[in-house]
């Protein structure tokens, strides 16, 4: 197994080690089953974003309006809850509001040919708009207990519902994207769509569905959200998308689209994770901790120039047939 | 494509005639639309129409103008720049920081924002032609890091406008003729930068970069070094915009400009400058940053809840993004319609 896993994964499995380390070696507090557990809370919602964000962005794709989905997924559920709809009653119909803004999304960019940043930006302002309209600028926070269950409740132990829960979404995805003729079919579009639909693929159907898909998870991460924070209103997770991008790019997913893995973006966000935890307990104010996920970010895209760079410095240096290193 | 080879010759001609009227109906489509707008709004509310109410609106579209006008340059090369605002934000409060510890500080002070908001805009530079990171997550990423910077070097202060030198403060309300300074400024500013897009070989290579970056290479271009002008122009005109900004709102905080990225690309999209590159121009985005102002203050006066806004803006970038892409293809149908027009004659 660990023959099989890629360089760039296990360095992300030593640098959380080293946050982990770097941690409690800051702050008393960070050695603690409970309070590990509990921290894994921070990324959840975020982290359930990122999944989806993967499959499109391994399209070759963007989508950038996802937290505004999650912000109409939230609005949404707290009309259920007014309405006193039971949560099985209301959890289907906001996921599928939320795929539908999704393929709403997907249509625009795979059938009308439009650029995926474009309209993204654009659907980040309407659909969170779409969200304060539905609501209303108070926000709601008289949330049926059963709808904060997920997002508040520990599912066994010290471990949160909701942790769970996204270990499923990202075995899912994951089982999604590796194994199935669908993901595979992902990973060929984004690597080359001419000769993808050459082939016989319906790119246009395929992007559709991924987008849907990602829409879907935001309605998921919208569950979440309302557990965790008791809240919902239209600027729920307003600036969240630099996580989630940033996630998905540490990982390892190309932004170009066509490679990349789940596993990859599972492991970034348990880095990310560790590291926000660690600089929370350490008393690191939240813009330092800003500054620090930006530079994370370009670093996660400069990977490949840098590798190249590190592959040329060994070249020089051993004057040996070069391996690659990636 | 099969299909278009078997349709008949006579088709050809108006075909070209329809994609350049599209072509040119894309910059007075947004005339077009503006008028509209005002009319709608003259028409629901007579208070519209007022000299004060007009003044107030190209006043406010004023320095969003030079903001759009930025970003277009930035889309004009094929790329994108999402962190104008944090770049306004971060050359605005070091400037009026350095302005309040030096009180007798005169008009070289404007040099400062320009150099901070060049300096930043290189960086995205650098790191987009240079480092070949999608202009999206380095400008993503620089955005963070420049905000987050402005945080941390201002210590949770603000800078009141009793503490700014008194010129700056005057600066929004001169007027010269009756049009405020801010205004001719913006204009000013959009009206070279259109001449120099138009004229110098250097505004054509952007546009020729934007259109088709491997040919512009092959042609001989020095497409990284015109990418990374491209940004540090950006970054210059950000750092004007965010003084002015400051001037204008008087009190400089940290959020200075937040949420800026986002409406300056939607006027820029509006305006008919293409996210796709190699298209558009800045006195369409210019005009894109009137729309804006003008929907802004007719929701006020009709009295529709602020967040409308948003909606109306996401949807209207969309809107925008789908005509480009209706008028590229008619275009793209004319150029081929004349190539064979020119096959037929010769």
């Amino acid at each position: 197994m660990i023959r099989r896993l890629p360089q760039w994964d296990l360095t992300l499995i030593a640098l959380t080690i080293a946050a982990g380390a770097w941690s409690a070696y800051l702050s008393p507090y960070y050695l603690n089953i409970d309070q590990i557990a509990e921290s894994t809370r921070q990324f959840v919602y975020p982290g359930i974003l990122a999944l989806g964000l993967a499959v499109v962005v391994i399209l070759g794709e963007i989508d950038i309006s996802l937290a505004s989905t999650l912000a109409f997924g939230a609005v949404l559920f707290s009309k259920f809850s007014a309405f006193g709809a039971p949560l099985w009653v209301a959890t289907p119909l906001v996921v599928a509001a939320c795929a539908a803004l999704g393929a709403l999304n997907g249509v625009l960019v795979a059938r009308l040919g439009l650029p995926s940043l474009a309209v993204t930006l654009g659907t980040m302002g309407a659909f969170r708009g779409l969200a304060f309209i539905l609501g209303s600028e108070m926000g709601y926070t008289d949330f049926n207990d059963r709808y904060l269950f997920v997002g508040s409740e520990q599912a066994f132990g010290p471990v949160p519902a909701s942790f769970v829960l996204f270990l499923a979404v990202a075995i899912g995805i994951g089982a999604l994207t590796h194994w199935t003729v669908f993901g595979r079919r992902c990973y060929a579009i984004g690597l080359n769509k001419e000769a993808s639909w050459a082939a016989g693929i319906d790119v246009a159907r395929l992007k559709t569905q991924a987008y849907a898909l990602a829409g879907a998870l935001a309605g998921v991460a919208a569950l979440v959200w309302i557990g965790q924070y008791g809240s919902a209103r239209g600027d729920n997770a307003d600036g969240a998308i630099l996580f989630v991008v940033t996630a998905v790019v540490l990982g390892g997913v190309d932004i170009n689209g066509g490679r990349g893995g789940i596993l990859g973006v599972v492991l970034a966000l348990f880095l990310l994770g560790t590291m926000r935890n660690g600089m929370g307990l350490a008393n690191v104010p939240g813009p330092t901790q800003t500054i620090v996920l930006g530079a994370l970010l370009i670093v996660g895209v400069l990977r490949p120039v840098i590798v190249q760079g590190l592959a040329r410095v060994r070249r020089l240096a051993f004057s040996q047939p070069a391996v690659s290193s990636d | 494509m099969r299909l278009e080879s078997q349709a008949p010759r006579g088709d050809d001609a108006t075909r070209r005639g329809l994609g350049q009227l599209a072509l040119r109906f894309r910059v007075s489509g947004v005339v077009l639309f503006l008028v509209l707008l005002c009319v709608a709004f003259a028409l629901l509310r007579p208070a519209f129409m007022t000299p004060g109410n007009l003044n107030a609106i190209i006043s406010n579209a004023a320095i969003l103008a030079i903001v759009a006008a930025a970003q277009a340059v930035v889309l004009i090369t094929r790329n994108l720049d999402v962190s104008v605002g944090s770049m306004m934000g971060f050359a605005a409060y070091l400037t009026a920081d350095f302005a309040a510890h030096h009180p007798g500080v005169g008009g070289a002070l404007l040099l400062m924002p320009l150099l901070i908001g060049g300096a930043l805009g290189a960086i995205n530079g650098l790191l987009v032609a240079y480092g070949q990171v999608s202009p999206l997550i380095a400008t993503l990423g620089t955005m963070s890091i420049y905000r987050g910077l402005t945080y941390v070097y201002a210590h949770g202060q603000e800078i009141t406008s009793s503490r700014l030198p008194h010129w700056m403060n005057e600066l929004p309300d001169m007027r010269i003729a009756g049009v405020p300074v801010l205004v001719l400024i913006a204009a000013a500013l959009v009206c070279l930068l259109a001449a120099f897009l138009n004229f110098y070989s250097l505004g054509r290579r952007m546009y020729a970069i934007g259109s088709n970056v491997s040919a512009s290479a092959f042609f001989g271009l020095r497409t990284k070094r015109i990418v990374l002008f491209a940004y540090t122009l950006g970054g210059v005109l950000c750092g004007l915009a965010g003084f002015l900004y400051a001037a204008r709102v008087g009190t400089v905080t940290v959020v200075l400009a937040s949420g800026w990225e986002l409406t300056s690309l939607a006027a820029a999209v509006i305006g008919g400058v293409s996210v796709a590159g190699g298209s558009g121009n800045v006195i369409g985005a210019a005009l894109g940053a009137v729309v804006l102002a003008t929907i802004d203050n007719g929701l006020v006066l009709l009295g529709i809840p602020e967040f409308w806004r948003m909606f109306v803006q996401g949807s209207a970038i969309v809107l925008a993004a789908t005509a480009d892409v209706l008028i590229a293809t008619q275009v793209r149908h004319s150029l081929r319609a004349r190539r064979r027009l020119a096959r037929t004659w010769s």
